[in-house]
């Protein structure tokens, strides 16, 4: 039963945050923040489901995916700006991703494996800020955009006109969730990854090989930067500075679901992009400057409901 | 009362440190370096009062530099406000900081370590977009006090109205921080933040007020920042949303554990890797974006070869050398 | 080094071989000819480089403006000594950089300032020294109404209220809605004065702010369209336009409404990052003349970035603004006695004293006067974003607004 209080709690919050905004304006234009919003938010689930991924299988939480990927975006901009085959630069920044990653999984955090969470945490900052200053060193600051073909396509639903890329971001979103999850289901590498997120030392015992599979995860978190970063130069904008920082909105999403549930991550992100979208709206007490604190506020109150009732005791890991 | 006031060999280095920064240092730094020394001196205080949470209870606060721009946003608000002195707007914005400090604690009675961590950074990013929202008081009318045009005059201490006098307010104003963590963790809260450091269940068992000391280390922590905040805005005059991001706050307390959060030396390394080492980048002409790199790559080497801090480093070597010193004299 | 400049500077160039002639001599300060060897007279500069911008286009040129002059005779025999800071788009880099330049060097004058946060902090130290500065690349209101900094770009506000004027007289505009920053000396204060003049004619205008924050703009976008406007004034930095443009099209709003937009936008590489969608809907206030019309000072200024600069240095609005700041004053400098060349408060005083000063560059003449306020250029071209680059649509005109009538009024006691 308790189970499902959550969902039934969040139902419930959802229909009266909108209701509430959307009181009162034209439903079409209801349609569209939310349809912004939900863009936006499959964005932070999707950064939240690379943190979440990698942080269960290696016990890193990752503030270096947003710089990932805005080299990797950069880099695509620059392969196209060459003249290339746009797939290929498109591929080339989930490759530039993906190798950025794994430099850092494979080679610097090891040498931090016996350091608490929180300093191996604050450690992949340093890592983004060595990529934000070199991408920033190699392109200097103009205005750049990166436009994929679904852009051009358009769906029009009860009037309104939404981009086959958005709804392609929407659809990869729940797509990377189920994929992930039948990954550590079905597969022997999935099951390894389970039992290092469970109990590290144990499954050292047992022979789990930590390297390989850690390799593994960095690279999925790799990838799943790599793609988060073109489709957000896509949709929001191609600013190197813009699209490291997202990782923080992220972790507001990765909050969510307790670092552990992708589902719930994927949902989690998903409200908070529509809840910011729909505080546009709100314009009597000021709240629509204000709207993208939304993430931050969303995260704290799951994080105290996830813990009413509960005390500190002692025992028990972080 | 004796053991109180007993200044350690550590401590006597501390005072020299401080009588030499407010006595030489003032005198042959030109105004660029007075404004490089003030800016570190402030997140000196800043970054005492956040490697004191990780260093005495292991908790880890990535709020410092939002609440640093708590105490000044209070601070400048007061000043153009009432136009007060500037020690009162500053006692008071530090006052309201550790009262934002205590709701920062709320959280941390139920959760710890990583969790912990979240919500101080969740913390942070909300007062990032308030900073950038609402801006910094510059002396206009309503709640936030903002207006267009340029700023009103900020009143700095009238003691120290110069660039050189205040530096060596802010130096002094550190100093006293320092002390003023050092005698906590001297009485009785000191003790009950050992215990809790080293087992909360004995702690408890103890009849330890848990919740009180967290509480009241976090109010710590925030007294310091505010202080610090409201220092800044007395140097500058006005403050700007972009010194107080989110990520600002996660780089302090990075380079407090590279510092070394035991140590008082440790907050002084931070602050002049934080404030000192870009400013001298600068004048070696390297690129903006390059100093970031070498800033970065700094970071990580400190954090990966340095488990206590670079001050713990230095710390061991002066033991060592010592050490050495007395044996050969010993062998001779 | 920097892979995207390499990319820009031949789409730059091209633009620039329409104009042609860029291969003249550089005319500069005395032009004589003979390198300036006497003691140095030291000029500040400081720019804005880090993330969210590059503004140092305005201080390279100003610099090899000033290379070319010392090369040429320097002030009477004197170089030019420029030393120039970046202040990061960090307040307190920013008040380091002004104690190092204005503080602890003896310079003269700062010179070809292009920063979003520098002026704001700085201009009380500027007050207390009693140094002038000629900004070139102002975005904010101390910039304009301070007594120690004239500019010779407008910023956000007479481009903004330029653009509106030709909107409301050109393309019909009833109702504009401004996306401005939620920054109350750039934002608020450049939007609020297009609500002014919208008021002033009887039509209606609406502030819509954007916290710089905000990684998605699409919800600003969509909160201007639901003002109920006719016309859309993007009075944003070009990253963020361009990302309000995109949403724009993504929801097919392109002909619902009209698309206007300061300076900003006017950037060689915007028509490209904008795409074919947008080719002959957006219409652009350009606050200096735009490279088509290639004037002599237009040519001059590129033969100086040819000979003295480096090929990396943009040919931009801010270039432009570098140039015109660092020619004025050496103008004013040679009309100084040259006794008085090394002394801070000659200087102001020369300064001060520039009036009448013209250019091809600029609409009207340059001026600084003894005021407390300064906003010398507040007339500008309109134009429009077409396939490869801009197509001026409106010559150099003046903007019409009640902002600028203490601007008129210092003009008539100065007999301009």
């Amino acid at each position: 039963m308790s189970k499902y209080i959550n969902w039934l709690v969040w139902a419930v919050l959802m229909a009266a945050v909108i209701g509430l905004l959307g009181w009162g304006a034209r439903p079409q234009m209801v349609g569209l923040f939310i349809a912004s919003g939900l863009a936006v938010g499959s964005l932070y689930a999707l950064g939240g489901i690379g943190i979440v991924v990698l942080f269960r299988a290696t016990g890193v939480l990752n503030f270096s995916g947003g710089a990932a990927g805005a080299a990797g975006a950069m880099s695509a901009w620059q392969l196209i700006a060459w003249g290339w085959w746009e797939p290929l630069a498109w591929l080339g920044c989930i490759l530039v991703a993906l190798v950025v990653t794994l430099i850092y999984g494979r080679f610097i955090a090891p040498l931090l494996a016996w350091r608490e969470t929180v300093v191996k945490a604050v450690a992949t900052l340093g890592f983004a800020l060595i990529i934000l200053g070199l991408v920033a060193f190699l392109w200097i600051d103009d205005p750049r955009s990166i436009t994929l073909p679904t852009d051009g396509i358009g769906v029009r639903l009860l009037g309104l006109r939404i981009t086959a890329t958005r709804l392609l971001v929407f659809g990869a979103s729940i797509a990377i969730v189920v994929g992930i999850w039948a990954f550590l289901t079905y597969t022997k590498v999935g099951l390894q990854m389970r039992a290092l997120a469970n109990d590290r030392d144990l499954s050292a015992l047992l022979g789990v090989p930590i390297l390989r599979v850690e390799t593994i995860a960095w690279a999925i978190a790799g990838v799943l930067a790599g793609f988060t970063g073109l489709m957000f130069a896509d949709l929001i904008r191609l600013e190197p500075t813009v699209i490291t920082f997202m990782v923080i909105p992220s972790i507001a999403a990765a909050i969510c679901g307790r670092l552990e549930n992708l589902t719930v991550v994927l949902i989690g992100g998903l409200s908070m992009g529509v809840i910011e979208n729909m505080l546009t709206m709100e314009r009597t007490i000021g709240l629509s400057g204000v709207r993208p604190i939304a993430p931050f506020v969303i995260a704290a109150l799951v994080l105290l409901w996830y813990q009413r009732g509960q005390r500190l005791t002692f025992g028990g890991r972080d | 009362m004796k053991r109180l006031l007993h200044v350690t060999p550590s401590g006597w280095t501390g005072f020299a440190f401080a009588a030499f920064c407010i006595l030489i240092l003032p005198e042959i730094s030109g105004r660029y370096w007075l404004s490089v020394f003030t800016s570190a001196g402030c997140f000196a205080l800043a970054i005492a009062g956040v490697a004191f949470m990780y260093a005495r209870l292991g908790m880890v606060s990535l709020t410092q530099v939002g609440l640093m721009g708590v105490g000044g946003w209070v601070a400048l608000r007061l000043n153009y406000a009432f136009g007060w002195p500037f020690e009162v707007n500053m006692v008071l914005a530090a006052l309201a900081t550790m009262v934002c400090g205590w709701v920062l604690a709320l959280p941390a009675l139920r959760m710890r370590g990583l969790y912990l961590a979240l919500v101080t950074l969740m913390a942070a990013g909300g007062l990032e977009i308030i900073f950038a929202t609402f801006q910094f008081p510059n002396g206009g009318t309503g709640f936030w006090g903002v207006k267009t045009g340029s700023a009103d005059p900020f009143l700095r201490p009238w003691i120290a109205t110069s660039p050189e006098a205040y530096l060596r307010y802010v130096i002094i104003c550190a100093v006293l921080g320092f002390v003023f963590i050092e005698l906590h963790r001297r009485l009785q809260p000191g003790r009950a933040w050992a215990l809790i450091r080293r087992s909360e269940a004995a702690a408890m068992a103890a009849g330890v007020n848990v919740t009180l000391y967290k509480t009241w280390a976090f109010g710590i922590a925030g007294l310091l920042g505010g202080a610090a905040g409201a220092l800044l805005a007395g140097s500058l005059g006005l403050l700007d949303d972009g010194t107080f991001r989110a990520s600002e706050s996660v780089m302090i307390f990075a380079l407090a554990v590279v510092g070394g959060a035991r140590y008082w030396q440790g907050a002084v390394v931070a602050a002049v890797l934080y404030k000192v080492l870009p400013a001298l980048l600068n004048i070696w002409g390297v690129d903006a974006d390059l100093a970031f790199v070498i800033f970065g790559v700094g970071l990580l080497h400190a954090v990966i070869t340095a488990p206590d801090g670079i001050a713990g480093q230095l710390i061991d070597a002066v033991r060592g050398l010592t050490a050495k010193r007395r044996k050969e004299a010993s062998d001779a | 080094m920097r892979l995207g400049l390499k990319l820009a500077i031949p789409a730059a160039l091209l633009g620039l071989s329409l104009a042609g002639q860029a291969l003249a001599d550089p005319v500069c300060g005395m032009n004589n000819g003979q390198a300036a060897t006497g003691e140095p007279i030291i000029v500040g500069g400081i720019y804005g480089d880090a993330a969210p911008g590059d503004w140092s286009s305005s201080t390279d040129s100003a610099a090899a403006y000033f290379d070319c002059v010392n090369a040429n005779g320097g002030i009477n025999g004197r170089p030019i000594d420029y030393r120039v800071e970046n202040d990061q788009w960090n307040p307190e880099a920013a008040a380091q950089a002004a104690a190092l330049l204005v503080n602890d060097t003896p310079t003269v004058a700062m010179v070809g300032n292009g920063s979003f946060i520098e002026m704001a902090v700085n201009a009380n130290t500027y007050e207390e020294a009693g140094i002038m500065v000629m900004a070139s690349a102002c975005a904010i209101s101390e910039c304009f109404e301070t007594p120690n900094i004239v500019s010779t770009n407008q910023g956000p506000l007479p481009s903004n209220l330029g653009a509106a004027q030709y909107a409301v007289e050109e393309l019909g505009a009833q109702h504009i809605a401004c996306i401005g920053l939620n920054i109350p000396n750039n934002g608020i204060w450049s939007c609020g004065a297009v609500n002014d003049f919208m008021a002033s004619r009887g039509l209606q205008g609406t502030t819509v702010l954007l916290n710089p924050g905000a990684p998605d703009v699409n919800s600003a976008l969509l909160e201007a369209m639901a003002t109920g406007a006719d016309t859309i004034l993007i009075n944003q930095p070009a990253g963020l336009a361009l990302a309000i443009l995109s949403a724009a099209q993504e929801q097919d709003v392109r002909d619902l409404y009209n698309w206007i937009a300061p300076t900003p936008l006017y950037d060689l590489s915007v028509p490209a990052a904008v795409g074919e969608y947008w080719w002959g809907h957006i219409y652009v206030n350009a606050e200096l003349a735009p490279l088509s019309v290639n004037g002599p000072d237009a040519q001059n200024w590129i033969a100086v970035l040819d000979a003295y600069g480096s090929p990396d240095d943009p040919r931009d609005t801010f270039g432009q603004g570098g140039y015109l700041s660092a020619r004025f004053f050496v103008d004013a400098m040679l009309a100084m006695d040259p006794a008085q060349v090394g002394d801070r408060a000659a200087v102001a005083d020369a300064i001060r004293g520039i009036s009448g000063y013209t250019s091809d560059l600029m609409c009207g003449p340059f001026y600084v006067g003894d005021a407390d306020f300064h906003m010398p250029n507040h007339a500008g071209y309109m134009v429009k974003i077409v396939e490869g680059g801009f197509e001026i649509v409106r010559d150099c005109y003046e903007y019409d607004s009640p902002y600028f009538e203490p601007h008129r009024a210092l003009e008539a006691a100065m007999g301009l």
